[in-house]
């Protein structure tokens, strides 16, 4: 009995391990596909950047305003009207939206809008049995469908921060405006503390989100099994997996960021 | 049985390729162990005759293991399709029979055992010499697997486009003709989620026709179709083959093209088949041509071929 009890224990962490490491051959299939000729994804690339830009700007022009004004913007502000410091929300702004809160809500509008749409449509696509017949007709789906969706969530998935940054502290402007205070010290302290590290860190690491979200969603969308039922299932657990590998990523990428650049720890008054 | 090619009475060993059909000959005489885990009984009917079909196999299964899982599919599986010819491989439900398919073109690996077309071996080939052996392949899904976002004229014309260097015209040429042979000349602009499960099949089976493989596989394209459908797709598959019989020979082509139909149905087995494997429990029963077969004496395949339900087969 003991060697049952022991695989009911590690059965599902086996499975749990077998998935990451699939969906780690992915990521270096994907990327040697992508660099070695022939590139015949160029317009299905053209096609997902757009599309994923038509599907993202507008509900993550919402979210990054709401939640910067709202979490970043009136609940700090309140916290440092006590202090009468609300001239150093600006420079939490770096902190709170360059670092984290842009590239987060970024991530997450990606990974819930453009990435769900791609494992339903690869699942969809699986369960039809037409990504078998791409294979069967010589057509690799990796450098056909994989390798343009992965290019094309990381340039959007990268660019969108700048447009999340620009929105976000677009929020903090606007929790100072509540408070009746003027913007000049906001701007003063904001680009006291912002570096040209913290921009492309931040760039940076949403790119590699995209990268992230891509692979996890384009893996859970082939893998998808057991009819319709079963795209719904690969959907779930791919925005679930990647929200996950997200804050895992982002914990790692931005301590490492900081150990390695400590100036951008010292709070500049 | 219509046309001449397999009307021929097999001779015996007259090929000495070595391939199992035809070396094996009627009676066997060392009997294969059962596979691990498996008790002697439950395979008492799998007499493991192969008459000899006096072709070459194109395909061939060589002892062939694939499990998902605990679920063990083939269980040693030892098989082979003859050139040129309309073979069924027939068997209850989930015997393994479209898991077949899937090894035949590297879509699926064996865990153990060899898969060998064209007396090369599908899973030891390098990626681009798979996508390569795949142009050989033309494959009918159990549901067209059309591809949703064309039309039925691009999905068509989609394998000539990426393989091949003709001009739109050409292309036009050929993908009309393919498409008025299987009755959809009309609706070429239509979408798949416009048609209806048989039409998709035919729209299926057109674009597997257009880069005229030597193999052509079929899914059990009478799954969701009715008798008399059933029997005009039948009729389809036969007068294709007899055509391309015709061509492959009038340019003097390395293979006569081969069929290979996977179904449960025994009135389509009846009426195309010329030659027949029948599967169960992951292994040949007993595979020989038609006649033979229809003739056979082992219990399972009288039992099987006439759908009666006494006799070894039951419902667990």
């Amino acid at each position: 009995m003991a060697t049952t009890a022991v695989d009911r224990v590690f059965a599902p962490t086996r499975g749990v391990l077998q998935e990451a490491g699939e969906m780690m051959i992915l990521t270096g299939r994907t990327i040697v596909s992508a660099v070695k000729p022939p590139y015949p994804y160029g317009a299905e690339f053209v096609g997902q950047f757009m599309f994923a830009l038509r599907l993202c700007w507008f509900p993550l022009l919402v979210s990054t305003v709401a939640f910067g004004y709202e979490a970043p913007g009136l609940q700090a502000a309140n916290f440092l009207v006590l202090f009468g410091a609300l001239d150093r929300l600006g420079g939490f702004f770096v902190l709170a939206s360059i670092r984290e809160f842009a590239p987060f809500v970024d991530a997450i509008v990606l990974a819930g809008v453009a990435g769900t749409a791609i494992t339903a449509d690869l699942g969809a696509r699986r369960i039809r049995e037409e990504l078998d017949a791409l294979e069967v007709l010589g057509v690799d789906p990796i450098k056909n469908l994989v390798v343009p969706r992965f290019l094309a969530l990381m340039l959007v998935t990268g660019l969108f921060d700048i447009y999340a940054l620009l929105f976000g502290v677009f929020g903090g402007v606007l929790a100072t405006l509540v408070n009746h205070q003027p913007l000049g010290p906001f701007w003063a302290t904001f680009f006291n503390n912002a570096s040209t590290t913290d921009l492309w860190g931040s760039v940076v690491k949403t790119t590699l989100f995209g990268a992230i979200i891509a692979v996890v969603c384009c893996y859970k969308g082939m893998t998808a099994k057991g009819g319709a039922e079963g795209v719904g299932r690969a959907v779930n657990e791919a925005v679930v997996i990647a929200f996950l590998a997200i804050f895992a990523f982002n914990y790692v990428f931005t301590q490492v960021l900081l150990a390695t650049h400590p100036a951008l720890t010292d709070i500049v008054k | 049985m219509s046309f001449e090619d397999s009307e021929g009475t097999p001779i015996a060993g007259d090929l000495a390729d070595g391939s199992p059909a035809a070396a094996a000959g009627p009676e066997l005489t060392t009997r294969p162990a059962p596979p691990p885990g498996a008790s002697e009984e439950e395979y008492a009917n799998h007499s493991y005759k192969v008459y000899p079909s006096g072709r070459r196999n194109v395909v061939e299964f060589d002892n062939t293991y694939k499990s998902f899982g605990r679920n063990q599919i083939l269980r040693g599986l030892t098989m082979g399709i003859p050139e040129g010819m309309v073979s069924m491989i027939l068997g209850p439900s989930g015997t393994g029979k479209s898991v077949c398919i899937k090894h035949m073109v590297g879509l699926l690996y064996p865990d153990s055992g060899d898969v060998r077309v064209q007396g090369e071996s599908v899973p030891d080939m390098p990626d681009e010499q798979l996508f390569e052996m795949r142009k050989k392949f033309g494959l009918l899904f159990q549901d067209g697997a059309l591809f949703s976002s064309m039309n039925l004229y691009d999905n068509v014309a989609f394998p000539l486009r990426q393989h091949t260097e003709k001009s739109e015209q050409e292309i036009e040429e050929i993908v009309m003709r393919r498409l008025t042979e299987v009755g959809l000349g009309y609706s070429r602009d239509k979408l798949p989620n416009e048609l209806s499960g048989g039409m998709r099949k035919r729209a299926g089976f057109a674009r597997a026709l257009v880069l005229e493989p030597d193999i052509l596989l079929f899914d059990e394209p009478d799954s969701g179709l009715d008798p008399v459908r059933t029997a005009l797709l039948g009729e389809l598959i036969l007068e294709i083959h007899r055509e391309m019989m015709e061509d492959a020979k009038a340019q003097k082509k390395p293979y006569l093209p081969t069929f290979a139909v996977v179904t449960h149905d025994i009135m389509s087995a009846r009426r195309v088949a010329d030659y027949i494997n029948v599967l169960w429990r992951g292994r040949i029963v007993e595979a020989g041509p038609a006649q033979d077969m229809l003739n056979s004496d082992n219990p399972f395949i009288r039992q099987f071929l006439a759908g009666e339900s006494q006799g070894p087969l039951t419902m667990d």
